[in-house]
C-alpha cells in the first residue's frame, strides 16, 4: 500500500461516520418527499411529485423564501458592521489580553441558543432593560415592541451569528498587510481616507467569507425565529419544524428542507465565488 | 374449624387467583410513551407505580415523548422496530397512527374494560385505542392583575387587554378549538364556515402578545408577561394549586371544546401482554379516578366513583358539560391547513 492510499484510509472512519449521521437520514428526507399526504394527515407510500407540485404552486413557500432570505441580509449586514470593527481590533491589538479578548468575543457560542434567547427577552421584553430604562428616563410613555417581530428576532440573529462572523473575519483577514496603510499614512492620506482606500478593499474577501456564513447560519437558524418571533414571523426553517412536529406532514417537512438544502448550496457557491474574485 | 373470616377469606382468594395467576405471569419491561413534565410526574404516581404493585413482574419506561405530533412521528420512525408499546397522545394524531397501521385494534373480548367506558370515549379511537383522558379549553387568567377577572370569551376583545394576550394559533391545536368557540360565539357553526370567526379574531390579533406562547401560557402569566392564555384546564387546575391560586381557568360561557387523549397500544409491541395488561389497567376504574382526582382530567370511564369535588373541576361536571361544543376532530383535521393559512394570511398578518 503506497503512502497516498494509507493516508486516504485515515479518512475512512469520518466519511464513514458522515456517512451513518448524515447521508443515511438526508436519503430518508429525499424518500419521504416522494410520500403523499392523505386528508387527516395520515402519510401515504408513494412514489409521486403531488407534494412538490402542492409546495411549489403555494404562494406560502415563495412568501417563505423572501422572508429567509430579507431576513437573514439584514440579519447578516447588522452582524457584519458590528463584527468588523471588533474583528480588526483583535486582529491588530499587541495587547497581552488578545487572546483573553477573543475568547470573550466568541463566547457567546459557548451558550446555548435558548438560553441566549430567554437573555434577548429579558432585554428587550416590554417590561425588560430596555424598556424599562426608556421609561425611566421619560423618553416613552408604553412599551415598544422589540420581541415577538421582526425587530426582535433580527436582532437575536444577528447577535448570534457575530461570533461566527469574528473568527471568519479574522481567517480572512491574512491580505491585511499593515505596510500599506504606514505607506498610505506616510505618503500625507487621512486615516480615513487610509480606511476607506487601503483597509477595507484589502478586507473584502474576509467580508465576503464572513458575509457568505452569516447568510447561510441565518438562513437556517429556527430557534431564535421560533422563540424570539411570538408566530409572526415565518420562515423556511420555522416551517419545515412546524410541518415534521406540528402537522405530523413528512412528505411537505422533506420537501422543504430539501428545498432550503439546494438553495443554502446555491448561495454558499455564490458565496465562495464573490470571495475568490475579490482575492485576485 | 374454620371460622367465617377464613372461609370469606378463602373464597375471596379463589375468585381473585385467575387474575392474580394472570397478574404474577407477567413480565419484562414495557415503554410508555406520553407528555414530560407534570402529566409525567402524576400519572407516574397515580397510574403507572400502582400498575406496577398490581403487577410486580412488570416495569414501566416512561419516555416522554414531546408533543402529539412528535410521539407519532416516533412510533412511525420505529415501524420496523418498535421500541414503544404504549402511547398516550392527542387524538388528532394517534387518528393517523391508526390510518398507517401503527397502533392495534382493541376488542371488548381482550379488554374487557372498554364497556365501562363513556360512549364518547370509545368513539373517539373508533375500533382503536379510546380515549383515556377528557380536557378542554381553558381562558387562563392573572388572578392577582387582572380586574375585573375575565368572565366570558368576548371579554378577550376588552380594551384594557390590549398586549396582554397569549393566544396558540393553529396548526396548535388551541388555536383551532379558539376558532370554533369563537365562531359559536358569533353564532356561527364552524362546520359550515369560521368566517365570522376569523373576522373577529383579525379585530382580537392587535391585542395579542404573542402567537406562540413559549414554553407556555401558564408560565408567561405567572412571570408578568401577560395576563390572558389560552391553555388547557388540567394543567391550568394544577397550576392553580401550585400557585396558591395566583392563576384562574374560565370555561367560557360561550363554550369550550374537549381535547381528547388516547390509549394506543403499538402494533409488533415486544411485550404485548404486558402492555395489554397496562392498558386495560389505565382504563380501569381505579386508575382513572387517581389520576382525575390528582390532576383533573376528566374521567372516560363512566364507573369511576371519583370525588365530587375533582368532577366539579373538570368538563364532567354537568353544568360544564352542556356548555361543551360537540367538536368532532375528524372534522377539523380535514380543515386544518386551510383553517390555518387563514389565521396566518387574515389573523396574524393584522397584528404585524
Amino acid at each position: 500500500m503506497t503512502g497516498t492510499a494509507r493516508l486516504k484510509l485515515l479518512v475512512l472512519p469520518a466519511a464513514l461516520f458522515v456517512l451513518a449521521v448524515y447521508a443515511w437520514p438526508t436519503l430518508g428526507l429525499f424518500r419521504n418527499a416522494f410520500n403523499e399526504t392523505g386528508p387527516t394527515g395520515a402519510m401515504i407510500e408513494a412514489w409521486s411529485l403531488k407534494t412538490s407540485q402542492e409546495v411549489f404552486s403555494d404562494g406560502f413557500t415563495f412568501e417563505l423564501t423572501l422572508n429567509s432570505l430579507w431576513l437573514s441580509l439584514s440579519a447578516t449586514l447588522i452582524a457584519l458592521m458590528l463584527s468588523y470593527p471588533v474583528a480588526l481590533f483583535l486582529f491588530r491589538t499587541t495587547s497581552r489580553f488578545r487572546g483573553l479578548l477573543a475568547v470573550i468575543a466568541i463566547m457567546p457560542m459557548l451558550i446555548s441558543g435558548v438560553v441566549r434567547v430567554f437573555g434577548w427577552l429579558a432585554i428587550l421584553g416590554d417590561r425588560g432593560l430596555v424598556n424599562t430604562l426608556a421609561q425611566s428616563l421619560g423618553l416613552i410613555s408604553t412599551p415598544i415592541k422589540l420581541v415577538f417581530n421582526w425587530t426582535g428576532v433580527t436582532i437575536g440573529l444577528a447577535e448570534s451569528i457575530m461570533p461566527y462572523m469574528i473568527l471568519a473575519l479574522l481567517a480572512g483577514f491574512g491580505q491585511l498587510d499593515r505596510t500599506l496603510e504606514e505607506a498610505s499614512r506616510s505618503l500625507g492620506a487621512s486615516p480615513a481616507r487610509t480606511f476607506w482606500r487601503v483597509t477595507l478593499p484589502l478586507s473584502l474577501p474576509a467580508l465576503a467569507l464572513a458575509a457568505g456564513l452569516g447568510f447561510v447560519l441565518s438562513m437556517s437558524a429556527y430557534i431564535t425565529p421560533k422563540l424570539l418571533g411570538g408566530g409572526r414571523v415565518f420562515v423556511l426553517a420555522t416551517e419545515i419544524f412546524e410541518q415534521a412536529t406540528t402537522n405530523t406532514n413528512w412528505p411537505v417537512a422533506s420537501v422543504l428542507a430539501i428545498y432550503t438544502l439546494l438553495l443554502l448550496l446555491l448561495l454558499l457557491v455564490a458565496s465562495n465565488i464573490a470571495a475568490k474574485g475579490l482575492q485576485r | 374449624m374454620p371460622t367465617r373470616r377464613l372461609v370469606i377469606q378463602a373464597g375471596l382468594a379463589s375468585i381473585a387467583a385467575p387474575a392474580i395467576v394472570r397478574a404474577q405471569g407477567l413480565s419484562g419491561s414495557i415503554t410508555l410513551m406520553s407528555y414530560s413534565g407534570i402529566f409525567q410526574d402524576n400519572y407516574t404516581k397515580t397510574v403507572i407505580e400502582p400498575f406496577q404493585q398490581a403487577f410486580p413482574g412488570i416495569k414501566v419506561n416512561f419516555a416522554p415523548g414531546g408533543t402529539s405530533a412528535q410521539m407519532v412521528g416516533s412510533v412511525r420512525a420505529q415501524k420496523a422496530d418498535p421500541q414503544i408499546d404504549v402511547a398516550i397522545m392527542d387524538v388528532t394524531t394517534s387518528s393517523i397512527g391508526n390510518s398507517e397501521g401503527l397502533f392495534e385494534k382493541l376488542t371488548p373480548a381482550e379488554f374487557p374494560v372498554l364497556n365501562e367506558l363513556l360512549p364518547e370515549a370509545r368513539a373517539a379511537g373508533g375500533e382503536y385505542g379510546p380515549a383515556v383522558t377528557f380536557d378542554h379549553l381553558v381562558l387562563v387568567y392573572d388572578t392577582q392583575n387582572l380586574k375585573p377577572p375575565l368572565a366570558t370569551l368576548a371579554d378577550l376583545w376588552r380594551p384594557d387587554l390590549k398586549g396582554q394576550l397569549a393566544i396558540s394559533a393553529p396548526p396548535n391545536i388551541q388555536g383551532l378549538a379558539l376558532t370554533a368557540m369563537v365562531e359559536k360565539m358569533t353564532g356561527g357553526d364552524y362546520r359550515k364556515s369560521i368566517d365570522n370567526a376569523i373576522k373577529k379574531l383579525r379585530e382580537l390579533a392587535p391585542s395579542v402578545n404573542t402567537f406562540e406562547p413559549n414554553p407556555d401560557g401558564y408560565s408567561l402569566i405567572l412571570n408578568g408577561v401577560v395576563k390572558v392564555a389560552t391553555g388547557w384546564n388540567a394543567r391550568s387546575q394544577l397550576y392553580a394549586d401550585q400557585t396558591g391560586g395566583k392563576i384562574g381557568a374560565l370555561l367560557p360561557p360561550e363554550g369550550s371544546v374537549f381535547q381528547i387523549n388516547t390509549i394506543n397500544l403499538t402494533a409488533g409491541s415486544k411485550n404485548r401482554a404486558a402492555a395489554a395488561a397496562f392498558v386495560n389497567y389505565a382504563l380501569s376504574q381505579a386508575a382513572q379516578k387517581a389520576f382525575t382526582e390528582r390532576m383533573f382530567y376528566a374521567p372516560t370511564n363512566a364507573q369511576a366513583a371519583i370525588d365530587p369535588k375533582a368532577i366539579a373541576r373538570t368538563a364532567a361536571a354537568p353544568d360544564s358539560r352542556a356548555r361543551m361544543i360537540g367538536l368532532d376532530w375528524n372534522d377539523v383535521l380535514k380543515v386544518r391547513d386551510q383553517w390555518n393559512n387563514r389565521w396566518r394570511r387574515e389573523v396574524i398578518a393584522a397584528a404585524r
